[in-house]
């Protein structure tokens, strides 16, 4: 924990770069308004929470900025979302394109039926991002090992990814998202399914990954979010109502329903 | 007293078990039934059941067994007089059976009484002439044993039926009173009736299981019989298939079981790309509106009557081929009849079986790993084909398989559309065909039963069902190996 400490020091000292920035994001699902004029800026290399109650969008708001919401027809998103200047709502841009750019982790793990070893190269391999066999063992092996899964598992490569502990597979998928070199990491309630052993060997790594990423985390437990993140986001009923340093959000917020929430009087 | 009127009379007893003992339950705790240990319904059910269920046991053991053992007694009796006559004993039982029918009839209608039909002799009166004045026809003369026979046999089922309305409804009776007695407060009547549930699902299984033993059982006897005259390595090893019925046959199995598989093999080419790739379309890129249309529109060619099939392969599609690949251009085929025609008849029928089993089992992988796969960059296409399919093979491969058991048990577009030479051959616009065709072609004709002509047919349909049971549990064990895979 000094690490990370230390860690957030720095970060506000050197004020990153802005990585995604939204404005005025509306998100309906069929008739029902789910995300409402959302405006946030997501800093480079830092871990950014999104924490809220049940239902308050959050999930929904990660999603649009993969663009995963196209999957779901009845979903319409409106407003601009930029990820380094760029417009991903733009006609011109590649939805596949962009989930390569920005990886995504899901609440349950869900390694695909396939050996440990496929399931890290599956993203590498439709990129084309290895050359030949060697590259990709190469690629599978700098994955798990980012993922600290690669001493647990590098004498089963074979074996299935369905057979690994629960924990196991969590960072099994993070090392599946990693492997194909994404500039943000959106994390969806990671750690719910795990217990806390599993649940601190994801935040550990969560850490280590905002190194060279910008994270993005969707969280139920506020103890999660102030320990891993350095900005946190509050919604309630589709609408942001809090965004700033972590540190500020948990002992000195400024809306009343934030308080409410960390306090555990309203979600 | 009729067995119907007999039933009527154990109902009624057991609805009126139900009020009697509903009531004594209640009226055993003053009318509060949180006091009882059961629901009152259940104190009711109870009786009914006690009441109903030895009564009609019992009676349907008796109806099954009183002819048996009656015609088993008059038989005994018909063995000399058989041995005299030089007629078999199962004629002139069967002669006894119509005497006696003919004679309850006559006692029916008034035309005799029961004294007479008793007690008349054929010395003294033409049984035949008055039986037929009450309507009967009777064949020949009526001699004086099977007249005597027909007596006893009469006289014996009247005993019988007697005894068991008398046993019936003494049953009946007795549980009845054994149920009221026992619809007191303590008495845990939710749980015997639940047991009384439990063991009627099992006699359901039970039946289900027990007939196919039954099927399989009259299958086994009849090709003991068949392999017993005629030589079991010449049935399965021997190239040539040609009954004559006049004997001297050759009954190779290896043509027909070649056509069969042929068939089957070209059916299910057209077959399973055609309902895999439906079933990934409906399942994955068609919208609501287009599969709620699409989907009940395809299982329409499932309920079509393969008979219906059968005309289609033989009115249009052996003329389409023909015309590609006949004596005109090429001068492959020489009739509408081949194994092609066949097979695509047969492939258009198996489509929505694929695409239906294959849908739900495409659906039933998870959604996570479609979001996993999307997630990672992946287009539609690259997750079905590296993500989907893998997960959902092994389901996808038994819905093949039972296709494919399917195809071999199909009859009537074969025979409509393949022709009747048994021939092994690797040109799939010959004619050839298959094994249920010639089971039916063997057993249609009017040849002695006990021919090896005829009994071939049970061990043709002994195989197949071999080769079918084969393949259904192959299909159940790669289907359950593999399942687990991803829950």
């Amino acid at each position: 924990m000094y690490d990370a400490d230390h860690n957030r020091t720095e970060s506000r000292v050197s004020q990153n770069e802005i990585k995604i920035s939204s404005r005025n994001v509306q998100v309906y699902y069929g008739d029902n308004h789910a995300i409402k004029d959302v405006d946030v800026d997501i800093e480079d290399r830092l871990v950014t929470a999104f924490i809220g109650p049940s239902g308050c969008g959050k999930s929904t708001f990660l999603r649009c900025l993969n663009r995963m919401n196209d999957t779901i027809p009845i979903c319409r998103v409106e407003g601009d979302i930029h990820i380094d200047g760029e417009d991903i709502y733009d006609k011109r841009v590649d939805p596949v394109q962009l989930r390569a750019k920005v990886g995504m982790v899901f609440q349950k793990p869900n390694p695909f039926p396939k050996s440990i070893y496929d399931n890290v190269a599956y993203g590498p391999k439709i990129h084309g991002l290895a050359k030949n066999k060697s590259e990709l063992d190469d690629i599978v092996e700098r994955a798990l090992k980012r993922a600290a899964i690669w001493d647990e598992v590098k004498d089963r490569l074979d074996a299935s990814g369905t057979g690994l502990s629960g924990g196991q597979q969590q960072r099994l998928c993070i090392a599946r998202a990693v492997a194909t070199e994404p500039e943000v990491l959106l994390m969806d309630e990671p750690c719910s399914a795990l217990d806390p052993i599993a649940t601190g060997q994801v935040e550990e790594l969560i850490d280590e990954l905002k190194q060279n990423y910008s994270v993005v985390i969707v969280t139920h437990s506020m103890q999660q979010a102030a320990r891993v993140s350095q900005k946190t986001a509050f919604f309630h009923l589709g609408n942001l109502v809090e965004y700033g340093e972590t540190e500020k959000i948990f002992t000195n917020p400024q809306d009343s329903r934030t308080e409410s929430y960390i306090t555990g009087r309203i979600g | 007293m009729t067995t119907s009127l007999l039933v009527l009379i154990v109902l009624a007893l057991g609805v009126g078990g139900y009020i009697v003992g509903r009531a004594r339950a209640l009226r055993g705790v003053g009318g509060d039934q949180r006091k009882l240990h059961s629901l009152p319904s259940y104190y009711g059910t109870n009786v009914a059941m006690k009441a109903i269920v030895p009564a009609l046991l019992v009676m349907l053991v008796w109806l099954l067994a009183q002819p048996l053992v009656v015609e088993s007694s008059v038989r005994g009796d018909l063995q000399e007089e058989s041995v005299r006559q030089d007629r078999s004993v199962s004629l002139m039982m069967s002669d006894v059976r119509r005497l006696a029918n003919g004679l309850d009839v006559a006692v029916e209608s008034g035309m005799m009484t029961r004294e007479r039909a008793a007690n008349m002799r054929t010395e003294f009166t033409d049984v035949r002439e008055r039986l037929g004045e009450a309507g009967v026809a009777l064949g020949s003369a009526v001699t004086s044993p099977v007249l005597r026979a027909a007596q006893k046999y009469r006289a014996l089922s009247e005993t019988g039926d007697l005894l068991r309305t008398g046993i019936v409804l003494a049953l009946a009776v007795a549980g009845l009173g054994w149920g009221i007695r026992n619809s007191t407060p303590e008495y845990r009547a939710r749980n015997v009736v639940e047991t009384g549930v439990r063991i009627l699902l099992i006699l359901a299984s039970c039946i289900a299981i027990l007939t196919t033993v039954g099927i399989v059982l009259s299958l086994v006897f009849n090709t003991i019989e068949f392999f017993r005259i005629y030589p079991a390595s010449d049935f399965f090893f021997s190239t040539t298939w040609s009954p004559s019925f006049g004997g001297g046959s050759e009954l190779g199995i290896l043509p027909l079981l070649w056509g069969t598989l042929y068939i089957s093999l070209i059916a299910l080419i057209v077959a399973v790309p055609v309902g895999l790739f439906t079933a990934i379309y409906l399942s994955e890129y068609a919208s609501k509106r287009v599969r709620s249309v699409a989907k009940p529109a395809i299982e329409i060619l499932a309920g079509i009557p393969t008979i219906v099939y059968g005309l289609f392969a033989l009115l249009t599609i052996g003329p389409l081929l023909l015309s590609v690949f006949g004596d005109s251009t090429v001068g492959w085929m020489d009739a509408g009849t081949a194994v092609m025609t066949a097979g695509i008849a047969m492939g258009i029928m198996l489509i929505p079986f694929v695409s239906s089993l294959s849908d739900d089992i495409i659906n039933a992988v998870p959604q996570a790993m479609r979001d996993g796969s999307y997630g990672l960059g992946a287009t539609q296409s690259e997750t079905i084909k590296q993500v989907i399919l893998p997960a959902a093979l092994p389901g996808i491969v038994g819905a093949v398989l039972l296709a494919a058991s399917r195809a071999i048990g199909e009859t009537m577009i074969v025979v409509l559309g393949a022709g009747a030479a048994a021939r092994l051959s690797l040109n799939p616009f010959e004619a050839m065909t298959t094994v249920t065709a010639k089971i039916v072609s063997q057993l249609t004709g009017d040849s002695d039963f006990g021919s090896p002509e005829a009994l071939v047919a049970f061990a043709l349909g002994m195989t197949l069902f071999v080769v079918t049971l084969g393949l259904n549990v192959l299909a159940l064990y790669i289907v359950r190996k593999y399942r687990e895979q991803y829950e």
